[in-house]
């Protein structure tokens, strides 16, 4: 981290001009939050307090992006504004706080839920809220609250309803397309086959993933309607079909077709059918990735002779180059505010994920694990995921951009791997 | 006449010389980054004359000279400049450099407070994340001579709400500035009693 | 004499784009009867070769042992009806890519064989990129074992 403290000021004799003072660098701790129990109405269950208030801190704290303040530490348990004393929590170093209560419930089992969120350093209260929902999701309830929170803090939209794609391969002849919450509670498994299963990725709608099965014996793009279960295999007249990645439209496709064996970009319109050719050249091309102003399309290509990231302009077809540092760029991806990037980065023998604005030639890295694979960004732009390896088993880990958290999501049965995080 | 001058131009330097090295002393002890080198030349060569003789006909005189030039003979090139030269106290030089020192000094107890409430700020700033973002906020402080905020105003925003919020969420938590208590005066009137604090986002990852 | 020079052109051109749509086309054909790998059920040819050809990181190229491998197996490939071309990568780098890179060499190993007279229409290639691995370490001797093109006969 920069150590870089600059001071600037004018000629101390002269009363006129002001003493100014820089601060660039900001304190590598996390914003500490209080997530009191909330109180119940007489005719509540009296675990509901608990447990919406537990699963709003779960949440929260689910990326290292906050601390929380313990139960046992909390000077008192306010559930309305009348009882809340701002002192309580100054004292033990807390800077927001949520309380609330669970209003009641209806015959048809709709809780009724109010929640307020203060700002302990400012002393004002920036958030108050009432939602109704079903007592067996309170789970989901949870999750709409703690949007809203971290919106509050944070300024940046809230994830905790997103979902995350991912493979896990068993054993060597089974191999899973799976779905979960992005906590990793309830997880499905849309597809299982004895043959390897690659790239999933999510349509805009959240509807639909495509992914690539060797289901037929060679690499083929299926999209899987997430409702109804069904599949549809995508036809073009190239031996192999890949890297499938829906437009920010959800009208077309951009995938790679290997024709005769030179493999290159094409995009593939949903509706008609249609096939467009955007690259046409004997090195490899492939990993497409559209912007998200689906103005661009990002890809690989090695026909400067090792893989590097390029750019081509889908109305004018100019390609540019992207990256010239390293010997392998590869699979590269877009932030949500189309500024920047972030792909698989080597290094000497290392592979990592990096970032590059896309003003500048300079290049981030990320990680510091040495075999880091197919990074995937949350829809408000701040975390990023990605498959790594310890051993022979394959992991998904995280890291937030503020580079304050890093964390790795839990272990499950069998190698995890090419995580794709839902719009 | 001239042997009177010189010997009185003596004994003025030895004073002078004793008491920049202690006031040397005193600013070795601050820990600043920047060092500042001083040249001054105490002297201006005016003419080489040899004057052994004129030294031992004012012996009187030169007695106590001579007590205070031992106390100095350690310091082989004083010692040197003396014997057969003739040299005119370099006045001008001398105040500028003074003067410069005594600026110099200010100048780092400023840098160092400065860099104190630096630290301080980084210390409780929670800085957003801003990617792509290159931001920067100013506020001015009001302290007390005691190192009280007594008041602080943003003057001039970024045009980011999230940014500016933590800005002033960082200054609420420090009341109290405490170096600023032993501070001299006028140091603080000048400098402390009101200053701008610019916050900055590079856009970079950190 | 500038215009026949030119139509001369343009007839060589489009016999020779002819010739490209018509091997296009076959090659079509044969990469889309892969699909249906109703040859994979039929008895595999035993030969008493490595049946496996390696190779650098990111190298799609033969080397003089590659091509000894390869020219010590005519003979067996000359009675067999189908060639099997297996692309493989080891883990390092993007799968996507890796796809790319095994289907590579694959096609390296095929165009060698169609040199020394192989019958193209003979030749099957797939590529796996690093998905199905030999050796499921992460070590510089797994990694070269995984680098590979697996020759099977049918």
């Amino acid at each position: 981290m920069k150590r870089s403290l600059i001071i600037l000021f004018l000629a101390s004799s002269n009363i006129f001009s002001i003493l100014e003072i820089e601060i660039i660098k900001g304190s590598d701790s996390l914003s500490k939050v209080a997530f009191v129990p909330f109180g119940i109405e007489e005719n509540v269950n009296e675990n509901y307090g608990e447990q919406i208030s537990n699963l709003i801190e779960k949440n929260m704290l689910l990326f290292g992006e906050f601390e929380n303040l313990d139960k046992a530490e909390m000077l008192s348990f306010p559930d309305s504004e009348e009882d809340f004393y701002y002192r309580d929590w100054k004292i033990m170093g807390v800077d927001y706080s949520v309380i609330g209560r669970v209003n009641s419930v209806n015959a048809l089992g709709n809780l009724n839920i109010s929640y307020s969120l203060f700002n302990i350093n400012r002393r004002i209260k920036i958030l108050e809220g009432e939602i109704v929902g079903k007592e067996n999701n309170i789970e989901g309830i949870a999750k709409i609250i703690s949007n809203r929170i971290y919106e509050k803090i944070t300024g940046l939209k809230g994830i905790f309803d997103t979902k995350l794609a991912y493979i896990v391969n068993l054993d060597t002849e089974t191999y899973q397309m799976c779905i979960s919450d992005i906590d990793g509670k309830n997880e499905q498994i849309l597809f299982t086959s004895a043959a390897p299963i690659m790239s999933p990725d999510w349509s805009p709608d959240r509807k639909k993933i495509a992914y690539v099965s060797f289901e037929n014996g060679l690499a083929e793009i299926f999209i899987q309607d997430l409702a109804s279960g069904e599949r549809e295999s995508i036809q073009t007249l190239g031996m192999t079909n890949s890297a499938p990645v829906w437009s920010p439209d959800g009208k077309s496709l951009a995938l790679v077709v290997s024709f005769s064996g030179n493999p290159d970009i094409f995009s593939y319109s949903i509706n008609n059918k249609r096939l467009v050719r955007l690259t046409n050249h004997y090195g490899i091309d492939t990993e497409p990735s559209w912007s998200p102003d689906s103005k661009k399309i990002i890809f690989t290509s090695d026909r400067s002779g090792s893989p590097q990231l390029y750019e081509i302009n889908t109305q004018s077809k100019r390609k540019k180059r992207l990256t010239r540092d390293g010997n392998y760029n590869a699979r590269g991806r877009y932030f949500p505010d189309g500024k920047s990037i972030f792909f698989v980065h080597g290094n000497e023998g290392n592979f990592q994920i990096a970032t590059k604005k896309l003003s500048s030639r300079f290049i981030e890295t990320l990680t510091s694990t040495s075999l880091d694979e197919s990074p995937t960004i949350s829809p408000n732009g701040n975390i990023i995921i990605y498959a790594t390896k310890e051993g022979s088993k394959g992991y998904l880990g995280g890291i937030t951009l503020d580079g304050k958290s890093r964390f790795s999501l839990p272990v499950k049965n069998g190698s995890v791997r090419e995580p794709a995080w839902s719009p | 006449m001239n042997k009177i001058l010189t010997s009185f131009n003596t004994f003025a330097f030895i004073l002078l010389f004793l008491s920049f090295v202690f006031s040397v002393f005193s600013i070795t002890t601050l820990k600043v980054d920047e060092t500042q080198s001083i040249k001054v030349n105490f002297y201006e060569l005016i003419e080489s004359v040899e004057q052994p003789k004129r030294l031992s006909e004012a012996r009187p005189k030169e007695t106590i000279q001579q007590a205070d030039l031992n106390k100095i003979e350690k310091n082989s090139e004083v010692k040197k400049s003396l014997d057969f030269k003739k040299y005119k106290l370099n006045k001008p030089d001398i105040k500028r450099e003074l003067s410069k020192i005594k600026l110099s000094k200010e100048r780092e107890v400023i840098l160092k407070i400065s860099a104190i409430i630096q630290d301080k700020i980084s210390s409780v700033w929670i800085k957003p994340n801003s990617l792509s973002k290159v931001l920067a906020a100013k506020v001015l402080i009001n302290l007390a001579p005691s190192g009280e905020v007594i008041n602080f105003e943003m003057v001039e925003p970024s045009n980011d709400k999230f940014f500016d919020e933590s800005v002033l969420i960082a200054i609420n938590k420090i009341s109290f500035f405490e170096e600023i208590l032993g501070l001299d005066r006028k140091l603080f009137e000048s400098n402390f009693r009101n200053f701008k604090l610019v916050f900055k986002s590079s856009g970079e990852i950190e | 004499m500038e215009p026949i020079g030119i139509f001369i052109l343009a007839m060589v051109c489009q016999f020779y784009s002819c010739a490209q749509n018509v091997s296009d086309s076959v090659e079509r054909m044969q990469y889309a009867s892969v699909a249906g790998e109703e040859y994979l059920d039929g008895e595999k040819i035993q030969t008493n070769l490595d049946d496996k050809v390696y190779f650098d990181f990111d190298k799609s190229s033969l080397d003089a042992d590659d091509k000894n491998l390869l020219e010590q197996y005519l003979p067996a490939i000359r009675k067999a009806k189908i060639v099997r071309l297996e692309g493989h990568c080891d883990e390092r780098g993007t799968r996507e890519y890796n796809l790319a890179l095994g289907e590579r060499r694959a096609l390296e190993v095929r165009d060698f064989l169609i040199i020394k007279g192989v019958s193209g229409k003979k030749i099957r290639v797939v590529s796996f990129g690093e998905e199905r691995p030999i050796k499921n370490a992460s070590n510089e001797k797994a990694w070269a074992e995984n680098r590979r093109v697996e020759i099977s006969l049918y």
